[in-house]
């Protein structure tokens, strides 16, 4: 009788009750579900920024121009720390699922490991998008003299750096935008640390080895992998675009 | 509900042994190796786009193809959707191709094109703040227009 009700639900995909649709779990699926919504939301984002970049061609900074800080290096190197970044974070997502394929092998010290070096990649990361506000909000030394509105009235002011209402480098718009994105996409990956930091917890508790697989790993390198894949679209539209 | 028939759940299909293991890895490490490479390759060419003189479109096509490569790894391989049944992929990615489609038409050929030949009026119509902070930049654009 099993063994009927076995090759029954291997054919069926959209199998009702008990069986998940698609040949995947519910709590992939369900992962899968919002991490596409995520990515219209995120979609939306950019596709404003690509409207206004459009728009505006000729005044919008030159990312090189504006990026090209390094940490204990008073030179120029444009688009070197954010390439360091991006390695970070690749690098994180190698480790994520490198958790996973250990997980797939019952290996619960191994898995500890990776999850544990995704963490530390995570930090990093958050750490350098700080370091890189930092530097847009703080500008350069000599700044640049903006048309501002103060006390409601338009004057010309000396100004350092970039907020939401000026912009030494250039057109407001693209800090309005900057700081947008990358603060979500930052938030996400706050959150993704903080997720990965409660499975890192459960993992080295054994909480998945008694369980018997190691699937809620599995899920929160869906939504890791997804971090990394915006940074990659980010990346390109704010950096090198 | 309990749901028994027999057949292993979907959360322990994904098991494997240590022999399986190691080829799963070495085919993590290969999209490694790629995925570094091609981010070396795109800071390269933005780095040295101003002095090789690269056109726009060029640039473009150029960066964003490679994008999608990327992300059509980290999507296939990294997040195993290569691995899931062909539903589930056109299930998550169709949504995608509709919006790319939309893209390209939209903000790329239609608002890309609409600005470039509505530029110069447009410019008049940027606003006073705008234009004093744009002053810089506007200077050195209409050297090569």
């Amino acid at each position: 009788m099993s063994s009927h009700a076995a090759t029954t639900q291997v054919k069926s995909h959209w199998g009702g009750g008990g069986v998940s649709p698609l040949g995947a779990s519910y709590g992939k699926l369900y992962m899968w579900f919002f991490l596409v919504s995520d990515a219209f939301t995120f979609s939306g984002l950019l596709t404003a920024y690509g409207f206004m970049r459009h728009k505006y061609t000729d005044f919008w900074p030159n990312p090189g121009h504006v990026f090209h800080h390094f940490p204990f290096y008073d030179g120029s190197i444009p688009l070197a720390y954010v390439g360091l970044m991006t390695f970070i974070l690749i690098m994180s997502s190698v480790t994520m699922v490198l958790a996973v394929e250990a997980g797939h092998r019952k290996q619960n010290k191994e898995v500890a490991k990776w999850m544990l070096l995704t963490i530390i990649g995570g930090l990093m990361f958050v750490g350098s998008q700080a370091w890189e506000w930092y530097n847009f909000i703080t500008g350069t030394a000599e700044g640049a003299v903006r048309n501002i509105l103060v006390d409601g009235v338009w004057q010309d002011q000396l100004i350092h750096g970039a907020n939401l209402q000026y912009n030494e480098y250039g057109l407001p718009v693209f800090g309005d935008f900057f700081f947008f994105i990358t603060g979500f996409h930052g938030f996400h990956v706050f959150s993704g640390v903080v997720i990965n930091f409660i499975i890192y917890l459960n993992v080295i508790n054994g909480t998945y080895e008694k369980r018997g697989h190691y699937e809620m790993v599995e899920k929160v390198g869906l939504y890791w992998h997804f971090v990394d894949l915006v940074w990659v679209f980010v990346f390109t539209f704010f950096y090198l675009l | 509900m309990e749901f028994n028939d027999g057949y292993p759940s979907y959360e322990t299909m994904a098991l494997h042994d240590e022999e399986h293991g190691k080829h799963v890895r070495k085919v993590i490490w290969k999209v490694f190796w790629i995925m570094l490479g091609v981010t070396l390759l795109e800071l390269f060419v933005g780095f040295k786009a101003e002095d090789l003189h690269l056109g726009k479109t060029f640039l473009k096509i150029f960066f964003i193809g490679l994008t999608i490569v990327k992300a059509a790894y980290i999507v296939m391989s990294f997040m195993h959707l290569g691995d899931e049944v062909k539903a589930l992929k056109w299930t998550l990615l169709g949504p995608f191709i509709v919006l790319i489609l939309y893209l390209v038409f939209m903000v790329d050929l239609g608002e890309g094109n609409y600005a470039k030949s509505r530029r110069y009026v447009m410019d008049k119509n940027v606003t006073n703040a705008q234009h004093h902070e744009a002053g810089a930049a506007h200077e050195g654009s209409e050297a090569h227009h």
